[in-house]
């Protein structure tokens, strides 16, 4: 648990990947494009001594993840968020099956969500409720812009969409993942556009919709639509890294998107690898506002809002009892594994055990 | 331009002075000030320009955009009498090389792309004028004008030719003049009128960015809309210059070995 001026902030990162983008693992040069494209969003924004290789960066497996989430005790809990991409990699990029390797084996740390894709038709109807029954998802992550045969993308708000959204409502799947972010490559930009988010919004209320990455570069339409439907929700993965090289840029994202949707409505998320959360967090707690932002904006990104961001939201979607979890983390695997019993010592009246 | 410039031909210094017109269009920046520009070859009558981007992944059609824009600019020059652009380290530099100094168009290049650029010009444009509107009006506002007077102005309020970088503006009854610095105001002009915001039903000067006239009672509401455009641009950017610096690093790993 990461401890801030003596409080806890309990950190729930809301989006990570377990991903392979091993060269043996790539059938399409848009698999290699993908990474290469990543890894030049790590080195951007990453601190200098905190860069990896380009080839521990394509495949870094279940050992060095569990160490960078948990190792530095930065992270309590994270929720996988998969890429298929299975025109670009032969066993996909960073599936819900890849990723239940660690979910499976630590339930108590990970939530799993799933995923689907309206152009599988029956197929993949059939797909989501599979997953569904074997891992009981309380999520999905959907990438809009995927590539599948001469279909450059789809959109959230089309007639097969709403039939999947339909399906989710029905299994209860409530929280919707759309990567509405930074274009890879389409030719034409439409692919994250997320004005499809507002018709889907608007038409099942039941849902949450987390739109991942704030819709950057498209932060002004993403704000304007969430400031008009109070079930969208903002995934700060991307977005965050600014707080390292560009606070003053940081600070005029977040007093917009606290302007417009509130502290109650923002997910911290590190994107896990594109960014390491043991640095990361760190990064965005010690993040202010400048005076000229406050007035500005009339906001404030203090201690409290920051607890909300880093955790408290995500735990309210997704149904954790965070004092629960502090009391089970005191001696789960994952802490015993870690050494991290001192973190969560102190939420027990048991004296700790120094 | 003069008749002594005909007569000397192009240079450097005039090739980037014409280029600086040239924007990014996502980040609505001089692609001059954002330092794209490697090398401006000229021989004669020919002028080649080459560029870099801040990723080898920057989208297409912003490419084409920004090449097709330098090439026209430059050829506009007096004096000059072809235009070349050089795109360097995209994942498209065949393709856009070719078809801007082929002369096709966009669908021509790339066949197999969903539609044509126009429509994604046209939205970009439209994104930098509402955040250009926002320049404009804050200095409306610093300069003493309230909400109810800024959207009530119109085209011919204006008269951005008053004097030294000053525009006039006449508040709607006429009697009464205020001056501001035109430089906002024109930027905010040349998007309006690029986007073709004035026509013959309306002619208010401020517009909700949907193009509609401003109620006064939403005049704060559209502010703060035309505020987030700007922040939208700027943090953007702030993403492509990190791309950029980290592109330019001496020990980055080579680019894609597939990609040829």
């Amino acid at each position: 648990m990461y401890e801030y001026e003596g409080e806890d902030v309990f950190v729930i990162d809301s989006h990570l990947h377990l991903w392979d983008a091993s060269e043996e693992n790539i059938v399409h040069e848009g698999g290699e494009q993908f990474i290469q494209c990543f890894y030049d969003y790590h080195t951007a924004f990453t601190p200098e001594e905190r860069q990896w290789s380009l080839e521990e960066y394509r495949q870094y497996g279940a050992d060095r993840m569990m160490n960078d989430l948990f190792g530095s005790a930065a992270v309590d809990m994270g929720i996988f968020q998969p890429t298929y991409l299975t025109d670009f990699y032969d066993e996909g990029f960073n599936t819900a099956e890849q990723n239940a390797e660690l979910a499976e084996e630590y339930p108590e740390r990970f939530v799993l969500n799933g995923t689907f894709d309206p152009r599988d038709g029956e197929e993949g109807l059939a797909y989501l409720e599979e997953l569904n029954d074997r891992y009981d998802l309380q999520g999905v992550k959907l990438y809009t812009a995927e590539w599948r045969g001469d279909s450059k993308g789809w959109r959230l708000d089309s007639e097969a969409s709403f039939r999947f959204l339909e399906k989710c409502a029905e299994l209860g799947i409530r929280n919707i993942h759309p990567h509405k972010g930074p274009t890879i490559r389409p030719l034409n930009r439409d692919a994250f556009d997320v004005a499809d988010v507002d018709d889907a919004a608007t038409s099942f209320p039941e849902l949450n919709f987390v739109v991942e990455h704030v819709g950057l570069p498209r932060l002004d339409d993403f704000c304007w639509i969430a400031a008009q439907e109070p079930n969208v929700y903002g995934g700060l993965a991307v977005a965050a890294p600014m707080a390292v090289h560009r606070p003053r840029k940081f600070g005029e994202i977040m007093g917009e998107l606290l302007f417009w949707l509130g502290e109650d409505r923002l997910l911290f998320g590190s994107d896990y690898a594109l960014w390491n959360p043991d640095w990361l967090v760190d990064v965005v707690m010690n993040a202010e506002l400048t005076e000229e932002q406050r007035d500005e904006y009339g906001v404030e990104l203090d201690l409290e809002v920051k607890k909300k961001i880093m955790g408290e939201n995500a735990a309210r979607l997704y149904d954790i009892d965070i004092e629960a979890k502090k009391e089970q983390f005191r001696s789960d695997d994952v802490t015993e594994k870690f050494g991290l019993g001192d973190h969560y010592a102190g939420s027990s009246a048991t004296p700790a055990d120094d | 331009m003069s008749t002594d410039s005909l007569d000397d031909g192009p240079t450097v210094a005039r090739v980037r002075e014409r280029l600086d017109r040239v924007t990014d269009p996502e980040l609505d920046t001089s692609i001059v000030e954002l330092e794209y520009i490697d090398a401006v070859r000229i021989d004669g009558g020919e002028v080649h320009v080459a560029v870099t981007l801040p990723t080898a992944w920057c989208s297409p059609a912003f490419a084409w955009m920004m090449a097709t824009d330098a090439r026209d600019e430059v050829e506009a020059l007096p004096g000059v009498a072809r235009a070349t652009v050089e795109l360097r380290e995209h994942m498209h530099d065949s393709e856009i090389n070719r078809g801007v100094n082929e002369r096709l168009s966009f669908g021509e290049a790339f066949p197999d792309a969903d539609g044509d650029v126009a429509p994604v010009r046209a939205e970009l444009d439209e994104k930098a004028r509402v955040a250009r509107q926002h320049d404009a009006t804050g200095a409306l506002l610093d300069a003493g004008l309230d909400g109810d007077q800024v959207v009530g102005l119109t085209r011919d309020d204006l008269d951005t030719d008053f004097d030294g970088g000053r525009a006039r503006v006449w508040l709607r009854d006429g009697g009464l003049a205020v001056t501001v610095g035109a430089d906002p105001i024109e930027r905010y002009l040349e998007k309006a009128e690029a986007t073709g915001l004035f026509d013959d039903e309306h002619d208010e000067l401020f517009r909700t960015p949907e193009g509609d006239p401003i109620a006064p009672d939403r005049f704060e509401t559209v502010r703060h809309r035309t505020r987030l455009a700007g922040v939208n641009m700027s943090g953007q950017g702030s993403v492509c210059d990190a791309l950029h610096e980290s592109r330019r690093a001496e020990d980055r790993p080579p680019l894609s070995k597939r990609s040829d």
